[in-house]
């Protein structure tokens, strides 16, 4: 199919049906929302994911932000309508289906085990996992090398369950967020974080830790980040993939991608741009 | 005999601004029994309490058998095992039973063996008329015999003197004579003792002396019958007056 | 439900909670009873020591002491325990919790000091017990009995503060509770499942502790 004219069909429906949808869709937005104009939409993101979703005062940067506001936009809400909600990983399903946001976008892999919670659109990235390391270190040039080097990564993610799995008698420091993996890093605490190498690029273009610090460029996993949203809610879903698709083939995206990620020298792996699922 | 078992010279003591003790001057000679009498506030107990040092004190000094009172510390410690102390509110150890009350200082601090301390204790106790609550807790017994097992308690340490703040204060009139006979018994076996105490009875069936303070100040001592007789100062007349009306 | 018991060893998770509790406890216990000693001591410098680690402890996120323990003490002034950085966690973890609580302990034995009357102290000096005698025979045996109720209090605030080790990466329940909500979702239910495996840890304590404390009360 033609990712483009789905878009446009879309788009070209989404203000006047999408809306009325989204009205109905009992969530928080309240009832004028049909109108488009004075409504506003809840999403939910990471705050403190540099290059993702970063809360920094009232402003907010990231990949993650880009696409949602590129979404949204497509949806019919200017950006200064979108209320942006802090979704750590552990409530994202809690916060779509009690409705108190209308779409996440927050380093969300689409997994069997999600689908049977949520609905996804996308994806819109395909991230894998890799390393971070130090700049200097030219030791470590992927999963095989990790010998004898400590790694560090968040407790409880796939990315630290992953290297438990794959590297048996792997030393891991597990910390509960990543910049305090990232502070290890730096200090020399350990040798290398492992986790989507979407995060990593995010943290390496850092203007603290520029020069500092590099992406390994070998990811030994597929990551594919999704929009979640209600189960089952068809349509939204539909006019969000519109709003992906468009997104990629008008070159917003490539933009997007660099500058939140590129600054570190990051190139999206391959399997990029992707081309979002059809809506089930 | 020599210089007297318990010597105080100049002692001087203050609450704050309150001179509690000013410039005491007492010796208590081995087997002597010295009452210590005045009205409240008059600084009677704390004399007692600073024999032992329970109280520190500013200037002055006091020696017990002819070794001067050490600072705070294991020093102390020894000397204070031999002056027994019994005080107001008997103050047994509430979590021992009547027998470890009994027996704590001399295991830990005579060294003595368990069963040797035991045996001493139900002896001590049957003394005093309580040895068949050995295996009770304080909060058991009546007043007055938790004041024996107290005044138990302190013997077992073998004290060279004896010192009793207020014994029988606390306690129910009925069961005032059962500690006094405890104590007239002892006061007759030879123990030296200091006893601040009202008991009027009590002095003159057993002291040798009795002490009248007033203000911090020793204002007079002489013997049990000429004190209650013919006091000399007029603030024993005074307070004499006030306890003898009835 | 009955899948994710299949697919998760919550026992050795909660076994994982229990060692670090146990030896957490253990250590607060020794460490706050030497604070409390130094609180109610004679030397002043002691009693500044005591009163400063208090409210320094008392006052600092648990988090942020148990993340300095490896961040700082291990990374950056190289205080390790093990190569591996599990184990070195783990240690390091447990004494984060004995250090933190050590101060909670303190505060609920100088309760328990309170409920001492001075006269205790002074017939205990008065048969000629030194000071540390005093305090182990006399004093601290009834202070703890009348601290018994709010360090039971403490010791459940313990174990349910220990799943702060998971931010150093410790497999315990937290830990797992992180693992299960990122492979199957976050729900209800799993947070239920690991709230019920805590009450069953603690409320039990709760009432051995209500009811040991009405059996080890002093009659005064």
């Amino acid at each position: 199919m033609n990712a483009r004219r789905i878009g446009a069909a879309v788009v070209a429906t989404g203000l006047a049906v999408g809306l009325a949808a989204c009205g109905g869709g009992g969530s928080s937005t309240g009832s004028g929302s049909g109108s488009g104009s004075g409504g506003t939409i809840k999403i939910g993101i990471k705050f403190d994911q540099p290059g993702l979703g970063l809360k920094e005062g009232d402003k907010y940067t990231g990949l993650d932000v880009d696409v949602a506001t590129y979404v949204a936009k497509k949806l019919g809400y200017a950006a200064d309508k979108i209320q942006f909600v802090q979704s750590p990983s552990a409530q994202r399903e809690t916060l779509i289906s009690t409705g108190q946001v209308k779409l996440v976008v927050a380093t969300y892999s689409i997994t069997d085990a999600r689908k049977e919670k949520v609905s996804f659109a996308g994806p819109y990235f395909i991230a894998g996992q890799d390393l971070l390391v130090r700049a200097d270190d030219t030791a470590i040039t992927g999963k095989d090398s990790l010998k004898g080097k400590k790694l560090c990564s968040v407790t409880g993610s796939t990315s630290a369950q992953k290297v438990k799995k794959d590297i048996p008698d792997v030393n891991l420091q597990e910390f509960g967020t990543y910049s305090e993996c990232v502070a290890a890093l730096v200090s020399k605490g350990v040798d290398a974080l492992t986790t989507d190498n979407t995060i990593l690029a995010g943290y390496a273009s850092q203007a603290q830790y520029k020069g500092k610090l590099k992406v390994v460029g070998a990811p030994f996993s597929t990551e594919n980040y999704g929009i979640g949203l209600k189960k089952g809610d068809t349509a939204l879903c539909q006019k969000v993939t519109g709003a992906i698709t468009a997104m990629i083939s008008d070159g917003s995206w490539q933009k997007a991608v660099d500058t939140n990620l590129g600054p570190a020298g990051f190139k999206p792996g391959p399997g990029n741009p992707p081309t979002p699922a059809a809506c089930s | 005999m020599g210089d007297p078992l318990v010597l105080m010279k100049d002692v001087n003591k203050h609450f704050g601004d309150l001179h509690v003790l000013q410039d005491i001057n007492l010796g208590v000679d081995k087997g002597e029994v010295v009452i210590v009498i005045g009205p409240s506030g008059s600084g009677k107990s704390t004399l007692c309490r600073t024999i032992n040092r329970l109280e520190t004190f500013e200037s002055g000094t006091i020696t017990i058998d002819g070794r001067p009172l050490p600072e705070e510390g294991k020093a102390l410690a020894e000397l204070r095992a031999d002056v027994g102390m019994v005080f107001q509110s008997f103050n047994l150890f509430a979590h021992k039973t009547i027998l470890e009350n009994v027996t704590l200082g001399p295991v830990k601090v005579r060294k003595m063996s368990k069963a040797d301390a035991d045996k001493h204790a139900i002896a001590l106790l049957e003394r005093v008329g309580v040895a068949h609550q050995a295996d009770k807790y304080p909060a058991q017994l009546s007043g007055g015999q938790q004041q024996r097992v107290a005044i138990a308690r302190s013997l077992a340490m073998n004290p060279k003197v004896m010192l009793f703040d207020e014994p029988t204060s606390a306690l129910d009139p009925e069961m005032i004579n059962e500690v006094l006979d405890v104590m007239v018994e002892l006061a007759k076996e030879g123990m030296t003792m200091v006893v601040v105490t009202h008991e009027m009875g009590f002095a003159r069936k057993a002291a040798n002396r009795v002490v009248f303070m007033a203000d911090g100040q020793i204002r007079e001592q002489s013997t049990p019958e000429d004190f209650f007789t013919h006091p000399t100062s007029d603030r024993a007349k005074d307070f004499l007056g006030k306890i003898l009306t009835h | 439900m009955g899948d994710i018991l299949a697919k998760y060893n919550l026992f050795a998770a909660f076994w994982m909670t229990i060692k670090l509790s146990a030896l957490g406890a253990v250590g607060a216990l020794l460490l706050g009873t030497l604070l409390a000693v130094m609180r109610v001591s004679p030397v002043t410098t002691l009693r500044a020591i005591g009163t400063s680690y208090v409210n320094v402890v008392r006052n600092t996120p648990l988090t942020l002491l148990m993340v300095f323990s490896i961040l700082g003490a291990t990374f950056t002034l190289g205080l390790s325990f093990s190569d591996q950085a599990t184990t070195n966690a783990f240690i390091w973890a447990c004494i984060i919790i004995a250090v933190y609580h050590a101060a909670f302990v303190c505060e609920a034995l100088r309760s328990g000091f309170n409920t001492v009357p001075q006269g205790q102290a002074e017939a205990a000096r008065s048969i000629g017990l030194t000071f540390a005698q005093s305090l182990s025979q006399v004093i601290l045996p009834q202070a703890f009995r009348g601290a018994v109720a709010p360090l039971g209090s403490t010791l459940i605030a313990l174990i349910k503060n220990s799943t702060v080790a998971a931010a150093i990466g410790v497999a315990d329940a937290a830990g797992l509770m992180k693992t299960i909500s990122e492979n199957e979702t976050g729900t209800l239910g799993v947070f239920g499942l690991f709230a019920i495996g805590f009450v069953i840890l603690t409320l039990p304590l709760g009432l051995w502790f209500t009811s040991l404390s009405r059996r080890l009360a002093v009659k005064r």
